[in-house]
This record gives C-alpha cells, structure tokens and sequence, in this order.
C-alpha cells in the first residue's frame, strides 16, 4: 500500500497540508488539556505549600520548600463545622455509604437487565420504559417526598427497635443515603445491563436450562462472569456519581455523625476561624477527590472498552 | 408406538398460528429431518420439544411419556445449538460437564464421563482451553460433546453446520452420520439445507408456513413430492417444472410441451397415473428431475418409458462430475443432466431422453401431485 501511496503524496504536495492539520489539531488538544488541567496543577501544588508561601507567592509557581503538613492536617485535624478532628471520619462516612450503594444497585440493575432480556413478560417494554423515565427525574423533585419516605422509615425503625430491640439500620442517615442512591441508580444501572444483555446470545441461556440451570443459577454462572465490561461501566458510573453527590448528602445526611465527604469538604471550607487555609483545603480537595480518579485508573481501560462493547458484532 | 410422537401440535404467538397442527412421529435410533425455508417453523418445533418454547395444543410424548409440560432439563433431552452456545467463561471441560454438574454429579464421575466424550469426539487435547480458543470446526464438536455426555433419549440439533464453511460441512455431516451410526441414538435434527436433510435423515418432514407438506423417508420425498413445494425444495438442481397440457385420446395419453418458434413436443404416457385422464386438454406441470433428463446414450437402461424428442440447448454447464444443458420448454428454462464427455454444442438441436418413469404431475390450481 505504502509503495504506492508514497508517489501520488509527493506529487500532489500532501505532506505539508496533512503536517498542517496535524500541528492545528494536536495544539488545539494540548491547549483543552492544558486548560483542564490547570486548575487541578494549582490545587495540587498549592496543597505541597506552606500559608506564608501562598500569601507571598505565584499560583503557578512549583512548592519551594514541598511540605505533606497540609495533607495531614486535612486528614486529622482540620475543623469540619466545630469539631475539629480532620476529615478521615468522613472518608470512611463516604466508604461506609458508596461501596454498598455501588454493589446493590448495579447487582439490582444487572438482575433488571437480566430479567428484561432473558425472562421477558407482558409489559416488559413498558416497565423498561418507565425505568428509564427515572433517569431523567431531576434530583430536586423527589427531595421532599423521599425526605417524607425517609421518616417514616426511620419511625418504623423506632417502633421495630422497641418491639424487637433492632432497628435494622431503619433510621441510620448512611443506611437512607445508601437507600436513595440505589433507588436512584436503578435506572440507569438497568439501563446500561439491560443494552448489554439485549446483545447477549439468548442461546447460552437456553443452553444453561437444558443443562438444568435454575433462574439464579444461570445468572450468576453465565450471565455475571460474562458481564465484566458493563460491570466496570456501572460500578465507575454509578461510584462517581455517589461519591460525589452533594444534594442528598446535605439534605438527609447533612448535619452529625453519619455526614458524607462531600458535605464535609464543604464545610471545611466554609469554616471561618481567621486565616482561610488554601493549602489545607485543597489537601482536603484532593483526598475528597482521590478514590473516584483510583477507581477510573484501575478500571478505567474497561471503561472504554465497556462503552464500545455491542457497538461491533464479535 | 414410536419413540418420539408429536400430535396436533399447535403454537400461537398472540393471533399468529406458527405452528398448525403438526403431527409427526420416530422410531428409536432414527434420524428426523426438519427442513424448509426460514420461517417455515422449524426451529420452532424444535424448541417445544426441547421445553423451550410453550405449546398451545397437542402433544409431545418421548418413550411412551408426555412431556409437554416438563422443564427441559427434566425431559431427558440434550440440544446443539446453531451458534454452539459454549459458556465463554468456562473451559471446553467446564463446558461439557455444566449440565452435570448442576445435577449434582459427583467430580470424580464427571471428570470419568468427560474423559470418555473426549476421547470419542478427539478433543482430549482441548479440554483446558477457552471457547474463544476454538476453531469453529473444534466448538462444534464441543458442541455435540456436551450433548453426548449427558446420554440422553433424544438429541436435538439446531441447525448444526450452517456456521461452517462449505468443506468443514461435509466433513462434519460425515461425522454426525457417523457417531449416529455408532451411538444409535434417536436424533431430531434443523436444517434448510435439503442435502443435509437427504443424506442424514431416516425421516425427513418438509415443512412450509407451519404445516408438513411432507413426511417420509428421503426416497420417498424426493421421488414421489405430493405437492410442487416438496417437488421444488428438494433437489439439487433443482426438478423441472414444466407448464403442459395432456393430449392423446383414452387411455394413450401423453404430455405436450410447448416450444419457442417450433411445433410442440408430444411425449407418449404408457403407464400413466390413472388421475391423470381427467386433466385431458387441460394445463398441467410437468416435473421431471434433471438427471430424469438426458442424452439417449446415458438414459437409464431398464427404465420401461422412454421417449426422445429434439430439443434446442441454449447454454451448457460442464460441472466436472455431469454437464448439464439448459433447453427452453413450456416457456422455462430446463435443465438435462448429461454424461460429462457428451458431445453436446450450445445453439444446436441435440435428442433429449426423458425418463417418464419418473416424472410426475401436478395439478396447478391446488399444487398438489395427480395420482
């Protein structure tokens, strides 16, 4: 091919216009990434900072005397609204909410999407459809009524605590924010688990119920093990989202023990004893931050490979 | 009784009728054939026997038992399917000891019956590979090894070969014939190929719009079609359905053909079907099979009616093993099955023997053969 091409590119002049239009886009790349990046370079070099260092110096400029004193004392010390013990108990807050919410809805969302491809029903286009109305509900709608489901829940743990002496975590703020999310998630989680399974050989389906396979057998045994690109999608989807949601953090979990990361950073930052503490907040910043940039870097090679699976036969 | 009886099976989709009114039965150790063009049903059928599809009517019995109702792991049958549907998760060992595995069967006895399909169906060697890993001749045969370890009553194929290329299908047909041969295992078994259908089959049901339109051994369908559907399907090349009237008086029929440009071709009828002196003067098809069609030199020897006629040949295909020639009668093109030396030109007028021993004729309103 290249013997070929070679002649009719130097005859016609091609190099130069095609180097051309190499230089424009890869320059217009770098400046985007440039552009996006830098707010991420500032905070990361202003948390490696000293305050004298920040008051008297650039932005831009690189830490001269590089100190990890901000980063710890964002993680044991910093005041969050009038305690003052660091953000770490909200970390693992945000853990102790994330990882469960994660797994039950997109375990949830693969059964839906299971269900709605391989075990169809009457209606089962209209109850995908609905499912996927959910996805567009905006978050401020269902604030108040689920703030109303969230209480009643929490006087049917009083009740069940007095009468049983358990409330089965009805009531805990972590256990209603991690109830949200998965109702929340529902949709979208099926939705992604239901697209990949519509290009799933029903065969092997068939295959595992001659084979004798019961409903959840065939689930977990063939369907689940042969889910791993969707899997990743959902779980890097669906832990961001969560992570980083602030709305119904603040609302049903905004005040106390149980506050989530995000809450939390917000009120360091909104802390105002003298001094603002950039180098301590953007510490603060980069830890809030960390675990969803450590789940796209593990998972996030999946992640592509996930969003083009189905788009080409085999 | 027959080992597999399938009686007025019925299958509705809402007010569409797939299946109307199938009836259908096996001796044990055979070998049925479904066939027909897609959407003909047939795999369908094949899916209420394995318990994959409900039925809305009729009735499924294996070995003297009803199976309508029973989940298809409970019906004592084993299913290849036309993609082979291996578990891509698991190992060509993991593959074919699944369905024994969710039944509970011990691993020392497993890893024995995989061992003994392994060494049957020559795969020993692949066992610890991944499907992904497979040519598609070698899923094939992991196919069929994962229905072979279960023993089953009856084996149900899906279209089995349709993903091979032309030579590995040969291959495996000779295989299939071969491991039935040897097995005697009762074999229900797709296709919409009709050499397929002829050369493994003890039964073949050609099917078309959810109805049989036929139901007999090989020679039967191929040498007596009931109707032009079963005349046309089966066959390759295909019959020759020649538009004709009948002349002749009383009992000296015989078969007109018209011909371009040139006085009509009269072929004399000794032993014509009794059916046919009712059609007197009335149009009529002629199915007459290629190789029923060619050079007086090559024409079957014992056959008791034969007639010659001249007829123009338009194009000759030399095929290595016959030539055929194509000539235009009633209208069609027709093609003859020659002797591959004949000596025959394009263009020139050369006699045609036609075996009327074997030609058939059918009635064009309904399309059904006169007898």
């Amino acid at each position: 091919m290249s013997v070929i091409a070679t002649p009719a590119r130097q005859s016609t002049g091609g190099i130069s216009a095609r180097t051309v239009n190499r230089v424009v886009i890869y320059g217009l790349l770098a400046l985007f990434a440039l552009f996006y990046l830098m707010p991420l370079f500032v905070m990361l070099v202003t948390s490696f900072k000293t305050m004298d260092e920040i008051q008297n110096g650039n932005m831009l400029a690189l830490p001269q005397a590089p100190t990890f004193e901000p980063w710890l004392k964002a993680w044991g010390e910093t005041c969050v609204g009038l305690t003052c013990a660091g953000i770490k108990g909200y970390f693992w807050n945000s853990i102790k909410m994330v990882v469960p919410a994660v797994l039950i809805s997109t375990l949830l969302g693969a059964l839906n999407g299971y269900v709605l491809t391989k075990w169809r029903f009457r209606g089962h286009t209209l109850v995908f459809g609905l499912m996927l109305f959910a996805c567009f509900i905006p978050f401020q709608s269902v604030l108040l009524p689920m703030a109303t489901i969230l209480g009643s829940l929490g006087r049917f743990g009083v009740t069940l605590r007095n009468a049983t002496g358990l409330s089965f975590g009805l009531g805990n703020p972590t256990v209603n924010l991690v109830f949200v999310h998965v109702v929340y998630g529902l949709g979208f989680t099926t939705l992604f688990f239901r697209n990949y399974y519509e290009a799933f050989p029903t065969e092997l389906v068939k295959a595992a119920q001659v084979d004798g396979a019961s409903f959840f057998q065939i689930f977990r045994r063939i369907m689940l093990p042969n889910s791993m690109p969707i899997f990743v999608v959902t779980v890097i989807y669906q832990f961001t989202n969560i992570w980083n949601d602030f709305l119904f953090a603040s609302a049903y979990a905004g005040t106390g023990d149980a506050m989530p990361m995000t809450v939390a950073l917000n009120n360091v930052v909104n802390t105002s004893t003298g001094v603002v503490e950039y180098n301590v907040n953007m510490a603060a910043a980069m830890i809030a931050a960390l675990p969803t940039l450590l789940v796209y870097v593990v998972a996030g090679r999946y992640f592509v490979r996930g969003l083009m699976a189905g788009a080409v036969k085999g | 009784m027959a080992f597999l009886e399938i009686n007025g099976l019925r299958k509705r989709f809402g007010s569409v009728e797939i299946l109307k009114g199938i009836d259908v039965d096996l001796e044990k150790g055979g070998f049925l054939v479904l066939v027909g063009p897609s959407g003909c049903g047939k795999s369908t059928l094949l899916n209420t026997i394995a318990g994959l599809e409900t039925i809305t009517e009729g009735e499924i019995r294996v070995d003297g038992r009803t199976i309508n109702d029973l989940h298809p792991s409970k019906r004592d049958i084993a299913m290849v399917f036309q993609s082979y549907a291996l578990y891509p998760n698991m190992t060509v060992a993991g593959n074919i000891a699944f369905g024994m595995e969710m039944r509970g069967v011990p691993a020392q006895e497993r890893q024995k019956a995989i061992d003994k399909v392994a060494k049957v169906l020559q795969i020993g060697h692949l066992l610890q590979r991944k499907p992904s890993q497979l040519s598609g001749g070698q899923r094939q045969r992991v196919a069929m090894g994962r229905a072979l370890v279960r023993d089953p009553k009856l084996f149900l194929f899906d279209e089995p070969l349709s993903n091979l290329d032309a030579k590995l299908r040969v291959d495996m047909r000779i295989e299939i014939k071969r491991l039935h041969a040897t097995t005697g295992t009762t074999i229900v078994y797709v296709t919409h190929d009709q050499i397929e259908a002829m050369t493994l089959a003890t039964k073949i049901a050609v099917m078309r719009d959810g109805e049989v339109q036929q139901f007999g051994t090989p020679a039967e369908i191929y040498n007596n079609p009931t109707n032009l559907f079963v005349a046309d399907f089966m066959g390759s090349p295909a019959m020759n359905l020649i538009p004709a009237t009948i002349g002749g008086n009383g009992n000296a029929l015989s078969v007109v053909l018209q011909r371009e440009a040139r006085e009509p071709i009269s072929l004399p009828l000794a032993d014509a079907p009794s059916g046919l002196s009712a059609f007197h003067d009335k149009p009529i098809i002629f199915g007459v099979r290629p190789e029923a069609l060619t050079d007086p030199e090559g024409a079957e020897r014992n056959a008791s009616n034969i007639a010659t006629a001249d007829c123009h040949i338009e194009v000759v295909e030399p095929a290595g093993s016959d030539t055929f020639a194509v000539t235009n009668l009633g209208g069609k093109a027709v093609v003859a099955r020659l002797r591959a030396d004949a000596n025959i030109q394009p263009g020139t007028s050369t006699p045609l023997a036609f075996n009327l021993t074997k030609a058939v004729f059918f009635d064009p309103a309904t399309e059904n053969r006169i007898l």
